[in-house]
């Protein structure tokens, strides 16, 4: 990426936004690691997300069950990281990209027809016609998918391990 | 002449710096980076061992014997054993039942053969209201499981249906694939027919159910009582009211199909608070409903059964003479 967000301490100017930045960079990984965690927790038991996975309708069985195990656990790890600041440039890039993965796949639901639940944070599988909250999730997954654009493209912010290491000081 | 070579060195030697800064930062990015995959591979692959730690895949010892129930139920126990009574309602158009089976369907069999659980299959249909085909599909299915017991298989039938579930509002649990289900469990020539000619009645009727008397019934039900008052109302309730008011039910009587919705009905009746039934897959451990979380996962449904004590079933096994065949014919 470019060099001018970066440990460059000398010739950074002072202004408001460099002052504020910092800070709304902390704000997004504290948020987005809480909504990652509540998505992650809510989905246990992996019976529950195996089935929510499986309603879309995408996947053979077997790829369900393993996307069903492992999506909760991918959201816990990035959670993770957004927290102690590792990576914090491409774990927010990562985590804007699955945002918009959930996105196509609400979709594609919608685009099929289908009368599901988007399982984002525990349910999923088959609402009634009518039920469907396809445009809330979709507009939340976007405010998400910011908040990781937001840390991707300024990840300097303070109580980050990346800056013990030097990176973005 | 000197000054200007001064300078060009001095430039030299800012960019020789600038490039070693550049690496010099390229390769603590590099690290950051391996460490973060690092920390996702081992928070994935440590988690994704203990989730699936307790996925007991398949236990493939002996059965416990099935004993048939007059309400059509299905119990899986040794002979004589005393132990924790655990009910399992499920629909085979339902995808959460299915995930119940996967997770915890093997636990049940284990249990039941070394004793330490009677298990109480209650196959029935809350779908049966749904658009066809999830309401053909479930009530299909749910017939078909019950001519199964009538041959001491369904516990095995049971299994091929959750897994061969169709998609839901996809065509499936054909006639065609329902029999040919039955005779992979081996049966004899005449079972075989026997079993046959029951699927390809209760087709008929559940065609006839879906298709033709429950839309009579429910457009007539929601003009004279209305729409809120029906949806309040269990299914086996809506089919007493029409058979007083011009819906005559009768076709039902005698059929497997009338059985599963009757079974469903009285579901909802037998609990009662906490206990209450309200959705498929309910498991109950003598009579106490287990929340969904327990039950869903193979280690929460073991622990469950361990802390409980010996229970009763509440139903009566079918007079025994050869499964059934007596009332066979429709």
């Amino acid at each position: 990426m470019t060099e001018t967000h970066d440990d460059t301490p000398t010739s950074r100017p002072t202004g408001r936004w460099e002052t504020v930045q910092p800070w709304l960079t902390l704000a997004c990984r504290v948020g987005l690691a809480a909504v990652l965690i509540t998505a992650a927790v809510t989905k246990f038991p992996p019976a529950l997300s195996v089935q929510a996975v499986e309603a879309y309708d995408l996947f053979p069985t077997e790829v369900a069950q393993f996307i069903g195990h492992v999506l909760p656990l991918f959201e816990l790890a990035l959670a993770l990281l957004l927290l102690v600041g590792l990576a914090t440039r491409q774990v927010g890039a990562v985590g804007a990209l699955l945002m918009i993965v959930f996105i196509a796949g609400i979709l594609s639901a919608m685009a099929r027809g289908l009368n599901i639940d988007c399982g984002c944070f525990g349910g999923g599988g088959q609402v009634d016609p009518g039920e469907t909250t396809y445009g809330l999730s979709i507009a939340r997954d976007i405010a998400f998918a910011a908040m990781g654009a937001f840390i991707a493209l300024w990840p300097r912010s303070p109580f980050a391990l990346d800056r013990a290491l030097g990176l973005f000081r | 002449m000197g000054s200007e070579a001064r300078k060009r060195s001095r430039e030299k030697l800012r960019e020789q710096r600038e490039k070693e800064k550049r690496a010099a930062k390229r390769n603590r990015t590099l690290i950051v980076v391996g460490a973060a995959a690092a920390v996702v591979l081992l928070v994935v692959g440590i988690g994704y061992a203990v989730l699936t730690s307790d996925n007991s895949d398949g236990y493939e010892g002996p059965l416990a014997a099935q004993t048939l129930q007059e309400d059509g139920s299905v119990v899986m126990a040794e002979p004589d054993a005393s132990a924790p009574v655990v009910e399992v309602y499920a629909d085979y158009q339902c995808p959460a039942c299915r995930q119940f089976e996967h997770f915890g369907g093997d636990v049940l069999k284990e249990q039941a053969a070394a004793g330490t659980a009677i298990v109480h299959y209650r196959p029935m249909s809350i779908f049966a209201q749904q658009p066809v085909p999830i309401s053909s599909n479930s009530l299909r299915a749910g017939a078909a499981a019950r001519a199964a017991a009538d041959y001491g298989v369904f516990v095995e039938y049971n299994d091929t249906l959750f897994e061969n579930q169709p998609t839901e509002g996809k065509d499936g649990f054909t006639v065609d694939e329902l029999k040919q289900w039955f005779r992979d469990t081996e049966p004899s020539d005449e079972d075989a027919q026997a079993f046959d000619d029951r699927v390809d009645g209760e087709a008929e009727i559940v065609k006839e159910f879906t298709e033709e008397y429950l839309p009579a019934l429910t457009a007539d039900a929601t003009e004279q009582i209305g729409e809120e008052n029906i949806g309040t109302m269990v299914l086996s309730d809506l089919i007493s009211w029409g058979a007083s008011n011009g819906h005559d039910p009768a076709f039902l009587e005698g059929t497997y199909t009338g059985e599963i919705i009757d079974a469903t009905g009285k579901a909802y009746t037998r609990y009662s608070g906490a206990n209450e039934f309200r959705a498929t897959p309910s498991v109950y451990i003598n009579g106490e409903l287990l929340d969904g979380n327990t039950a869903m996962s193979a280690r929460g449904l073991s622990d469950a059964i361990a802390e409980a004590g010996d229970g009763e079933v509440n139903t009566e096994p079918m007079d025994s003479d050869g499964g059934g065949d007596a009332e066979e014919n429709p």
